[in-house]
């Protein structure tokens, strides 16, 4: 994959991250993680027009316009994607209490998304997922890890966690507990 | 078609999930049939959002209500946007596969990949429910639809037992995948939770 094709594949995982914690946000009235939403949006919109720029300038080296034309239509779609998961997380930002109807449609599915900022001295700082065994222990699954600005995204057995690392993973309502107290040193690892 | 604001805005959330999904897969699989089930999905959210539009406005009695009642719209608005992102993705397949032969390549090589499995003879997960095993729990993996010979079965979460020989089209990452496989082929039996059973 070129560089060009990385940056796509960047904006559709933050396109599919950004519709889950937009829901989240709404599930929980939780006005951190709508920012969280608001901050990808503006991050994504530079990716794509810097992917829109780049797929015109190698149209125009190599005569591909299909290809050029293909890629532009796939951003835009993902963009569609980006700006209606900011929709969603924008009604959490209003002073308004979301409409208990809201909660209840998203009612709590199989499967929740949970963050959780790992601190100094937890059992998960300074070790390898694959050495933790996270999935196994807690039922959650690592989608991404947020490092200062930037998000690491579907971190494998070999990926270490830091501390200060946010942690946004997916998994059954009955591991968001052990999985938070893991993180935050309040529970330990058997 | 559903009759309250609870249960339409409940299919419209639900869909603008599967139907990302379904987009994609119908690039990777270079399927028509999915195609066309994100079209017609695409259709139905544009009825529902007018339904829910027109339910929401009479329900209003309050400033407050009127308030809330925005909120609410505007997350099936956005439902219905998704959508028709959706439904914009799949109008990709109207290209000469010669012209997009990269992006089949660029989705299996996303983070959260696109698969199919088929069900072994002797897995034990057939004749259950995706919902009774509660598959994404066990193994990260989202199931997005089903083949049963020629037949499709989209969001199969509770409507069908799984069967011997069905091709499942599932969502996740390498490893969700690697632990679906080895239960879907019979290698490894379904965990049990007794501690589970009837709670």
């Amino acid at each position: 994959m070129d560089e060009l094709e990385q940056k796509l594949l960047e904006v559709k995982d933050t396109s599919e991250l950004m519709v889950d914690l937009a829901y989240s946000s709404l599930l929980y009235n939780n006005r951190d993680i709508a920012q969280e939403v608001m901050e990808l949006e503006e991050y994504t919109d530079e990716l794509n027009a810097s992917i829109q720029h780049e797929a015109i300038k190698r149209a125009m080296a190599d005569g591909d316009v299909s290809r050029a034309f293909v890629t532009i239509k796939l951003i835009e779609s993902l963009e569609g994607i980006c700006d209606a998961a900011s929709g969603i997380a924008d009604v959490v930002m209003k002073n308004v209490e979301p409409h208990p109807v809201i909660k209840m449609s998203i009612r709590e599915s199989e499967v929740i998304i949970a963050t959780a900022t790992v601190v100094e001295g937890s059992d998960l700082a300074d070790r390898s997922l694959g050495e933790s065994r996270l999935a196994s222990q807690s039922g959650m699954w690592v989608v991404a890890i947020k490092r200062d600005r930037r998000y690491l995204y579907g971190p494998d057995e070999g990926t270490t966690v830091l501390a200060g690392d946010t942690l946004i993973v997916r998994g059954p309502k009955d591991g968001e507990e052990f999985f938070k107290d893991l993180a935050s040193g309040r529970a330990r690892l058997t | 078609m559903p009759r309250t604001v609870r249960e339409i805005l409940t299919e419209m959330k639900d869909t603008s999930e599967v139907i990302v999904d379904l987009a994609y897969a119908a690039l990777v699989f270079d399927s028509q049939d999915m195609a066309e089930e994100v079209q017609h999905l695409e259709r139905r959210m544009d009825t529902l959002l007018y339904n829910i539009r027109i339910k929401a406005m009479l329900s209003a009695r309050t400033k407050r209500d009127a308030e809330q009642l925005a909120g609410l719209l505007q997350v099936a608005s956005s439902a219905e946007a998704i959508s028709n992102a959706a439904g914009d993705i799949v109008n990709l397949l109207r290209y000469d596969s010669d012209k997009r032969p990269f992006l089949p390549i660029v989705l299996k090589e996303a983070e959260e990949k696109i698969k199919s499995l088929t069900l072994a003879d002797k897995s034990d997960m057939a004749n259950r429910t995706i919902e009774e095993l509660g598959v994404e729990s066990e193994t990260g993996m989202r199931v997005i639809a089903l083949k049963r010979g020629k037949r499709w079965i989209y969001d199969p979460e509770t409507d069908s037992r799984l069967k011997a020989g069905d091709i499942l089209i599932v969502r996740g990452t390498e490893n969700g995948f690697e632990v679906l496989r080895s239960f879907a082929s019979g290698e490894r039996s379904w965990p049990q939770y007794p501690t589970k059973e009837g709670a």
